[in-house]
């Protein structure tokens, strides 16, 4: 009895399952032409999912926005996520369904510089604009395309070295600073665009030391550093991480100024690196303050009410992917409107055509070219620290 | 300096890592199956921890018990639903099935606990203290001797209890045991249990050193399964005195050859280790006789 | 994961290029996505076909694959940016994984189980990483772009061109794989899968056809990964994450392992699922996850393996008309022909010398005969000859050919062959393969070739018959009943076709008109020319056919002459044959029936899979009383003690303890309340001390204090008392049988189970072991007792129930059925008939 009950059990869930894959083939589902879908690609789950849903909130929130203010072209915006892992083939292919099965007319994402990359052709082949707001390689921009349909609202790699170096410098008078960077893409990225910048100054390296995600103790590298000579470090590392340089550093009573790309700035940084975290100084593109006016306290309010769980600005981190994701989306409506089209060389045409939008970041004058396709340049960068818990901006 | 701290951490890690892997040996002694969701089962016991003493602002002496018994009970789980039902069939898919059910756990807590790193506190990893020149944190003094003292505890009650000998009975013959009155699926559930245990003990003893989030037990159990099959994965002692030297080896490369090449060289050792000693360095073969 | 070589290979092929064609059209159809999607599924079916000659035909996993995928894509990136054609670069990613894989493989081969897959995920992490650190070469974290892909007359290929070339790779690697599972080289991957021992003295080369494997798994993943670059036109470290390697391995398995199209199957459900989920964005791996394990309970042994289970037909092929005088002319040899010698050799273990100074001649036509009693040294002196152990004395010859120190493959193909005391065949294979490999002696021929022509067939089938296998040819060798295993065995042997059979306790567990059959095959078997090594316990059997015999104890020889001067030997009947005729020593008075049962089995019925063992059985137990069990091979004794245990569930029927039902109940629960079985083989735990072993025994009675008793015990046990303290698996097969006796009397039990006891032991061990029997019997202790020696049985028991084919065809008195003439043609031996039985394979 239990026997033939566990095999119709079986039977019907076979069923089930092959019915589901059917209704997945191609042949069903017209495009609806009603609402204009914007399709999102990024890691939403594993190590990155902060970034990912800070990502997908900042994108949100301008939908909301645009279409409370009756939509573009008269249609709704529609956002349909795909997450991609972290994986290049899956970015790929989840761009890929997006475009060709979802019939997006944009792409928005990439948390990671190879899922980036990975999409880049595919993007440029498909004619289907793609704006980044987060990855931050240099290569995913220039890519080389002749017709070169990947933007960006975010930092870039080699803008980000340079400024590195230069508050470095100016700010505890680098003479031979060291690098200890996550292994990963973005860690390697980063050494390129610092190597670069210290060459261009004519500056020599204390050392070059990589770590991992999950490396409990960095104090073996740091020593390593410190034995070299180094005077500053530069840190490329995600939030987790981050704090075990910091935490490392402080087991070895090694006083060094830490100048750091935007990775501190992902998640409860003090908590987790102890107070000693306020002694990294990172860049930012944007930074929610307690005495916001204006744009920030509005989001602000938006997203209090929309995600019930934001109670603080220590609750809305990484503030910088929400803020990028804002105003690519806020940019990408324009150009959508500008074009009176949702075709993708339109749409492209339409955002180089954008001459001035007040953005959250900052008023956007002109922020695409097809010689320039980033949105954000070194002026644009904040220097920051942790202070009790909040970001606060260092006074430049 | 660079030596002695070198040392002191290869040794913690190397005794976290010797933990986890006890998990892999009992379940593997007693069942010939693994659960290759150890490293979730490390992330819960942190979880848990954080949860308990900070969320909920309960004392120690009750979190640290509680979070334990979330481990058992996720260890009995496993078993039960995992495991036993593939084996109990004669397939070998526990394997994917336990690796998938860390990606569920995972994923759960990535959605319930938070997406965010969190920091569990403790007073033996906020003040470093100087031992040899080295600036340390007592916790990490505290691990290996933590490791080492339930390894050996371990070691006395399979050796010396009649609770031990039951379970070495499970061990060398399954169906003989039965035989004698010992129920062997109670026993193989217990050493799940008991694995899981032993991975949430890791995983409360290097959160303070770390940060507690969903993914934090992945690579922990990737490298406490190959410490395991490093020490063989049938010897207790084995798999202890590989966790140390595991830790050691590693945190030496990073030390001496640089962080670039790490990986590289532990794989690499891992594979000529092997190549040299198919069991392990403890391990005994399994009888092959003609 | 058995698949059985039957049927034609034509409707499977014909299948895939059915599938390949459909697949090829839906990706020329529909274009852009799907056909991307169809791209993916087809390339993890190639990889999964890889990773299914790994793991379904050799049976080691790998957790690494997704390096030699790596491995594949980068090299056709690296060589075509570096301007070679994407064609060239193609074979070139092929031919590099595969010398890669191979050279995996000698670590690889050195370990087996966890370690294995621990050297493959180490290998994967090395690759990852090697990817990373080498720049220079391979970009780095961030990847490389912009290399050639295929291309055709001067075009190069679109996405949905590389789909198609996708398809048409996997179709061709599935139909790769069917045909290679059929052939010379898939079975020999089987076979060592099944037994390495036995393929090492059927002349294979475990080392050959596993590397083979990993070459030929990884060149398949390999060229994978040179179709994935150009499809994906970007590739970098992390496309090639650990994960992969499990989605990978997950693919073979959920499709099911060792089936053609089980990595098809995988391969749509790992790549397809994850797309059905995409809706469900962050959630997505959380619910592939819960479907993975969804998958995996509805189908633990993979898709295509429950599929078929549904859809099984019988295909049985008629086994080719027999001629005996065939295998009589394969195997014959000229007399004259070479002899074995054995010349003064001698190993050691752990300063315990097993053999020393063995020496004897073997020549050809001649039954040479090693015995004595456990532990003896038999078994290692076979091993010796073998190449199993390599002596570290003395010299072992056939002909002028010196045989120390070679490999056992090496032996093998020398020719000598051999049996194993418990049986080795190849378990997945069928009985005809079986034999078939044998024929090859190691020559594996055609990877794509069918194994076995019409003649090998013929000849194998000529084989079986001659050894007296009239069983099915195409059934699977580890279905078989104990006593076809033991003929398959020597058919296979005699496959190889040798100057010299080695024979390894040939007759134990047979019935004494089984043994009787196959003394004469043997004797037959050395009349046509060969040199026979026999390793016996069987004295009637030894005594009857040996031209020479030499007897060892404690790895020394002692004796050695005809079977007449043995017998007769002081010494040898001090060391191993004890005071002569064996007897078991009946009760003093008649049996006084008490009436109360304290066991009692009615209708039951039991077996195993779908085949029923047992048929409504009924028998009883009285308190005091001793019963025994009797019937040939297979008629369900053994398996009515388990059932009656509780490690066979579930049974149909009554088995009630002292009135209480406990046909329902497990193994423990049972033990617990007082039945305890002396298994089959002693099952004593090895690496537990003689003392702990007894003590062990008392579970079922708590924890306190058994001093005492134990003490007792010893006293009965006289040769446990000298090895207290040592660990049980250094105890021989005797003293480990004794070991075993006292631990089921340690629980006090209401009754006791003994299968088998004398199974293995010299004939002196057996008296003894008898003799305590009897002592128990007598002082009141229930018991109930199946044994292969059927006099010694009737000897001790009071009560005796005789099974035939699951059922109880006599039961009675045990003195009346042992004068019961028809029963002791069938079972008992009967009267000595020395005139030289006409064995069946003579006949006709």
């Amino acid at each position: 009895m239990t026997r033939i009950l566990t095999s119709l059990t079986r039977r019907s869930i076979l069923a089930a399952g092959i019915a589901a894959g059917l209704a997945w083939l191609p042949g069903g589902g017209a495009l609806a032409a009603d609402p204009i879908r914007i399709g999102l690609v990024a890691a939403l789950s594993g190590q990155s999912a902060k970034s990912g849903e800070a990502i997908t909130r900042g994108l949100s929130i301008a939908i909301d926005e645009i279409n409370a203010a009756g939509g573009v072209l008269g249609r709704p915006l529609e956002l349909v996520s795909r997450d991609d892992e972290s994986n290049p083939g899956k970015g790929l292919l989840a761009a890929r369904e997006l475009v060709q099965r979802q019939g997006v007319v944009a792409l928005i994402g990439g948390l990671d510089t190879p899922v980036s990359l990975a999409i880049v052709p595919f993007a440029n082949d498909a004619k289907v604009p793609f704006i980044g707001p987060w990855a931050a390689g240099t290569p995913i921009t220039r890519n080389g395309a002749a017709e070169n349909y990947i933007f960006r609202v975010s930092a870039v790699d080699a803008y980000v070295g340079e400024a590195l170096v230069e508050y470095a410098v100016d700010e505890y008078g680098a003479k031979k600073p060291g690098m200890i960077l996550i292994n990963n893409p973005w860690g390697e990225s980063n050494e390129d665009a610092l190597h670069h910048a210290l060459e261009t100054r004519g500056m020599a390296t204390a050392g070059v030391e990589k770590f991992e995600t999950n490396d409990v103790d960095v104090v073996p590298q740091l020593t390593r550093l410190k034995e070299a000579g180094a005077d500053t470090l530069f840190m490329v590392a995600n939030v987790a991480p981050s704090s075990q340089v910091v935490k490392s550093l402080d087991r070895m009573g090694w006083d060094v100024p830490i100048v750091s790309h935007w990775g501190p700035a992902g998640g409860r940084f003090t908590e987790l690196a102890g107070p000693s975290g306020s002694r990294v100084h990172f860049i930012q593109t944007f930074v929610f303050t307690e005495d916001m006016s204006g744009r920030s306290a509005e989001l602000m309010a938006k997203l209090k009410a929309k995600y019930p769980e934001i109670k603080t600005i220590a609750d809305v981190t990484p503030a910088t992917g929400i803020a990028n994701a804002y105003d690519a989306m806020h940019l990408l409506a324009v150009a959508i409107g500008n074009a009176g089209s949702t075709d993708g060389p339109a749409i492209r045409q339409a955002l180089y055509g954008i001459e001035e939008h007040e953005g959250l970041i900052k008023t956007y004058r002109k922020p695409f070219s097809p010689e320039n396709q980033d949105a954000l340049g070194p002026e644009d960068y904040v220097f920051s620290h942790f202070v009790e818990g909040k970001i606060l901006p260092l006074g430049k | 300096m660079l030596l002695t701290s070198a040392l002191i951490s290869g040794l913690g890690l190397g005794a976290m890592y010797g933990l986890i892997a006890l998990g892999f040996h009992v379940t593997y002694s007693v069942s010939n199956t693994v659960n290759f969701a150890q490293g979730s089962a490390v992330m819960l016991g942190a979880v848990l921890g954080y949860t308990f003493m900070v969320t909920l602002g309960w004392p120690f002496w009750a979190a640290v018990p509680a979070a334990l018994a979330g481990c058992a009970l996720l260890g009995l789980v496993v078993e039960r639903a995992l495991v036993r039902p593939f084996v109990s069939r004669g397939s070998d898919s526990w394997l994917m099935a336990t690796v998938a059910g860390g990606i569920l756990l995972d994923n759960t807590v990535l959605f319930t606990f938070g997406k965010e790193p969190r920091s569990l506190p403790s007073p033996l990893a906020s003040e470093p203290v100087s031992l040899f020149g080295a600036g340390v944190y007592p916790l990490q003094l505290v691990i290996p001797v933590v490791g080492i003292a339930i390894a050996v505890v371990l070691q006395l009650v399979f050796r010396r209890t009649r609770l031990g000998k039951v379970l070495l009975a499970v061990v060398q013959n399954r169906d003989a045991a039965r035989l004698m009155g010992i129920d062997a699926k109670a026993v193989v559930a217990t050493s799940f249990a008991l694995a899981a245990v032993l991975a949430g003990i890791a995983g409360l003893l290097i959160a303070p050193l770390y940060s507690v989030h969903s993914e934090m037990g992945m690579l922990f159990g990737l490298k406490a399964f190959a410490v395991a099959i490093l020490g063989g994965i049938t010897s207790a002692p084995g798999v202890v005195i590989a966790g140390l030297l595991y830790g050691v080896i590693e945190a030496l490369v990073t030390a001496y050859l640089g962080s670039t090449y790490t990986q590289i060289v532990v794989f690499s050792v891992i594979i000529l280790a092997l190549t040299l000693m198919p069991n392990g360095l403890l391990g005994r073969a399994a009888v092959n006789k003609v | 994961m058995r698949q059985s070589g039957s049927a034609s290979q034509l409707p499977l092929t014909l299948g895939i290029v059915a599938l390949t064609a459909a697949g090829a059209a839906f990706a020329w159809t529909v274009g852009g996505y799907f056909s991307f999607v169809a791209a993916l599924v087809a390339l993890t079916t190639v990889v999964g076909v890889g990773l299914n000659v790994l793991v379904g035909l050799t049976g080691q996993i790998s957790l690494g694959h997704v390096g030699f995928y790596a491995l594949g894509a980068y090299a056709v990136a690296i060589l075509t940016l570096a301007g070679l054609d994407y064609w060239v670069a193609f074979v070139l990613a092929g031919l590099i994984t595969g010398c890669v894989g191979g050279l995996l493989a000698l670590p690889a081969l050195r370990v087996s189980g966890p370690y294995l897959a621990m050297v493959t995920i180490a290998f994967g992490f090395i690759v990852e990483h090697g990817t990373i650190e080498a720049r220079g070469l391979t970009g780095g974290q961030n990847g490389l772009m912009g290399f050639a892909g295929p291309h055709l007359g001067g075009a190069d290929f679109d996405d949905r061109q590389i789909a198609i070339f996708a398809i048409l790779l996997a179709g061709a690697a599935l139909v790769l794989f069917q045909r290679l599972l059929y052939s010379g080289w898939g079975r020999a991957m089987l076979a060592v899968r099944d037994s390495e021992t036995a393929a090492r003295s059927t002349a294979l080369s475990p080392i050959l056809v596993k590397t083979s494997a990993f070459a030929l798994s990884a060149a398949l993943t390999g060229l994978a990964g040179a179709v994935f670059a150009p499809l994906m036109m970007f590739i970098a470290p992390s496309s090639f994450m650990f994960s992969q390697s499990i989605l990978f391995l997950f693919a073979v398995m959920v499709g099911g392992v060792g089936w053609t199209l089980g990595p098809l199957a995988g391969a749509i459900v790992t790549v397809l699922l994850p797309e059905l989920l995409a809706d469900l964005a962050e959630y997505r791996l959380l619910f592939f996850s819960v479907t993975l394990i969804l998958v995996l309970w509805l189908a633990p042994s993979g898709i295509v393996g429950a599929l078929a289970r549904v859809l099984r037909r019988e295909a049985r092929a008629l086994p080719p008309v027999p001629a005996p005088a065939e295998a009589v002319a394969f195997i014959e040899r000229a007399r004259d022909g070479l002899s074995l010698v054995a010349d003064r050799i001698g190993i050691s273990f752990g300063g315990i010398r097993a053999a020393d100074e063995v020496s004897f001649e073997a020549p050809p036509g001649r039954i040479t005969s090693i015995i004595g009693p456990n532990g003896a040294g038999k078994t290692t002196v076979l091993n010796m000859i073998g190449a199993f152990y390599r002596p570290s004395q003395g010299s072992i010859r056939l002909g002028q050919d010196e045989l120390a120190g070679r490999t056992p493959t090496d032996v093998s193909r020398a020719g000598i062959a051999r049996t194993y005391q418990t049986t080795r065949l190849f378990e997945t294979l069928s009985v005809l393969d079986n034999i078939l490999i044998g024929l090859r002696r190691g020559r594996l021929g055609n990877p794509t070739a069918r194994l076995g022509s019409a003649e090998e067939a013929r000849l194998a089938s000529a084989l079986l018959h001659f050894v007296g296998y009239r069983g099915s040819v195409m059934a699977l060798a580890g279905d078989l009943p104990h006593v076809d295993r033991r003929l398959v065995e020597i058919a296979r042997a005699l496959a190889l076709r040798p100057r010299v059979l080695l024979l390894d306790e040939p007759a134990a567990g047979l019935a004494e008109s089984e043994k009787k059959e196959l003394a004469a095959l043997v004797r037959i078997i050395a009349d046509h020319g060969l040199a026979v090594v026999l390793v016996e316990h069987d004295m009637g059997m030894v005594m009857g056919i040996s031209d020479h015999i030499v007897v060892l104890d404690a790895g020394r020889p002692i004796a050695a002459g005809t079977p007449d001067a043995v017998r007769t030997n002081p010494a040898v009947i001090e060391a191993y044959l004890g005071a002569g005729e064996m007897q078991a020593r009946p009760r003093a008075g008649a049996w006084a029936a008490s009436g109360e049962p304290v066991l009692e089995v009615a209708d039951l019925a039991a077996g195993y899979s779908a085949a029923p063992v047992l048929k409504r059985i009924g028998l009883s137990v009285a308190r005091g009383e001793m019963v025994g069990i009797l019937g040939a091979n297979g008629a369900g004794k053994s398996t009515t003690m388990r059932a009656i245990v509780g490690l066979l569930r579930p049974v149909e029927g009554r088995i009630a303890l002292g009135g209480a039902e406990i046909q329902r109940e497990a193994a423990h629960q049972i033990a617990r309340r007082g039945v305890a079985l002396v298994p089959e083989g002693r099952q004593v735990f090895p690496e537990l001390t003689v003392l702990d072993n007894i003590l062990i025994g008392a579970c079922r009675r708590g924890a306190g204090d058994y001093s005492a008793e134990v003490a007792r015990l010893l006293e009965r046990f006289p040769r446990l008392k000298d090895r207290i303290g040592s660990r049980a698996g250094l105890l021989s097969g005797g003293e480990q049988q004794m070991l075993a006796v006292a631990r089921g009397l340690m629980a006090k039990p209401e009754v006791l189970l003994l299968d088998e006891p004398s199974l293995g032991l010299a004939p002196a061990m057996i008296e003894e072991l008898f003799a305590v029997l009897a002592d128990l019997r007598d002082e009141g202790t229930t018991i109930l007792i199946v044994d292969q020696m059927a006099k010694m049985t009737l000897g001790v028991a009071d009560r005796a129930y005789v099974l035939e084919q699951g059922r109880v065809v006599r039961a009675g008195p045990a003195a009346e059925l042992a004068e019961d003439a028809s029963l002791e043609e069938a079972y008992l031996g009967g009267a000595a008939q020395d005139d030289g039985a006409t064995p069946r394979a003579a006949a006709r």
